[in-house]
């Protein structure tokens, strides 16, 4: 699965599952965050990321963080 | 070709609209028939008669392809047409498929082939843009339309004369570029290309190829699946020891991590051009979440970490390049027995 904040171009070159990052300079990452709460923000991606994993999905499936 | 000896069409159709039967002919193995059948009539009316036409169970294709295409291919390679047509089969999968893939063969082995189909159907992709395809309906209703139009290309085809661009000629895209003489350059092209874009039609000269693949089966048990990081992101140890280009990259590396909890940013760093790393310099595992993943793998949230992460600049880098990468990262996944992905971008 691809984690990016660019989806539509994921879609385009044909990934199926994407996961919208947080941002382009840091997909999986907030530095407007304190260091505590970046990290529980990056486990939270990583465990939808393994979610999304574990799913059925159709092809060019974009799921959001908050989901 | 009508009146035309020193011309042959050969008419690929399925057992129904050969005549052969429908579902119960489904078994029927390949046939060859003197002269046009069914929509070869049509053909013929057109302009483009057909001299021999090749048939062939849809089941019987699908069950033994590689037995129904050597049949095939044979016939072709003793009639040596000079123009292949096959179909229309609209938005049938089954004869859809079965016609793209014998125009994909034809076509590799030298035959013009112009097929007709739904722009979807799956003979679309087998066809590999080995062939011309022209769009129809997705039933028998549309085969008014579509005979001219395949008519009309496969008569230019088997007379070897040239043929237009996808949009005029109303055939699907075939991915190829050719290079023309335009009267307009670039940049006027480029911006009827907006203003029509802003008008609401939306065209391009460039159609993006593709490379669609149906998606992965569902991770069946997490508990049970060794997962890997992959980046686009340039994330190197500090200092880049081996070089990895910023841009233009022609290579991917990879990195143990069997022993890191998380990417420190006095030992990581990302060399990617195309992007701003300051944040990502900060903390790479902005970039690469490797202090997260770590953090799931001890609660169990799957069952382990691959002990490598691999990277790569993705910047300016042309999509053969970029093909390559991704199929020599996934051998080497696949041979670590690695069942999922964790892939990151910027």
């Amino acid at each position: 699965m691809f984690i990016t904040a660019l989806p539509t171009i994921a879609q385009m070159v044909g990934a199926n599952r994407v996961l919208r990052g947080v941002s382009i300079t840091h997909p999986t990452g907030d530095p407007s965050l304190a260091a505590g709460d970046e990290h529980d923000l990056r486990v939270g991606i990583v465990r939808r990321a393994l979610d999304m994993l574990t799913v059925e999905v159709e092809p060019g499936t974009v799921w959001e963080l908050d989901g | 070709m009508d009146g035309g000896a020193r011309m042959t069409v050969v008419h690929y159709l399925n057992q129904f609209f050969a005549g052969l039967g429908a579902e119960e002919a489904a078994d029927q193995e390949p046939v060859r028939l003197d002269g046009p059948q069914g929509p070869g009539r049509g053909l013929a009316a057109a302009g483009i008669a057909p001299d021999v036409t090749l048939a062939c169970g849809d089941d019987y294709f699908g069950e033994h392809e590689a037995d129904a295409m050597a049949t095939l291919l044979g016939w072709l390679d003793e009639l040596h047409p000079d123009v292949l047509i096959c179909g229309p089969s609209f938005g049938s999968g089954r004869y859809g498929y079965a016609c793209g893939v014998l125009a994909r063969e034809a076509g590799r082995a030298g035959v013009p082939v112009v097929a007709a189909m739904t722009p979807d159907s799956p003979g679309v992709l087998a066809a590999e843009g080995a062939a011309y395809i022209v769009p129809t309906g997705s039933n028998v209703a549309a085969m008014r339309e579509a005979l001219p139009v395949v008519a009309s290309l496969a008569q230019r085809l088997a007379a070897g004369e040239p043929v237009g661009d996808a949009e005029s000629e109303g055939y699907l895209p075939r991915g190829l570029r050719v290079n023309v003489l335009s009267e307009r350059t670039g940049a006027e092209r480029a911006i009827g290309l907006l203003l029509a874009k802003l008008a609401g039609d939306v065209r391009t000269e460039v159609e993006p190829r593709g490379d669609r693949v149906p998606p992965p089966a569902p991770v069946a048990d997490l508990a049970a699946t060794k997962v890997a990081l992959v980046t686009e992101a340039g994330c190197v140890p500090q200092g880049n020891p081996d070089r990895l280009p910023t841009r233009h990259s022609n290579v991917w590396l990879r990195y143990p991590i069997a022993d890191v909890d998380s990417l420190d940013p006095d030992a990581y760093e990302s060399v990617h051009a195309g992007f701003d790393t300051t944040s990502a310099n900060a903390d790479p595992n902005r970039l690469v979440p490797l202090d997260a993943a770590r953090a799931l793998e001890h609660a169990r949230a799957f069952g382990a970490l691959h002990d490598v992460f691999y990277t790569t600049s993705g910047v300016d880098t042309p999509v053969a390049t970029a093909a390559r990468h991704g199929q020599e990262i996934a051998a080497d996944l696949r041979a670590a027995k690695v069942g999922a992905v964790i892939l990151t971008g910027t």
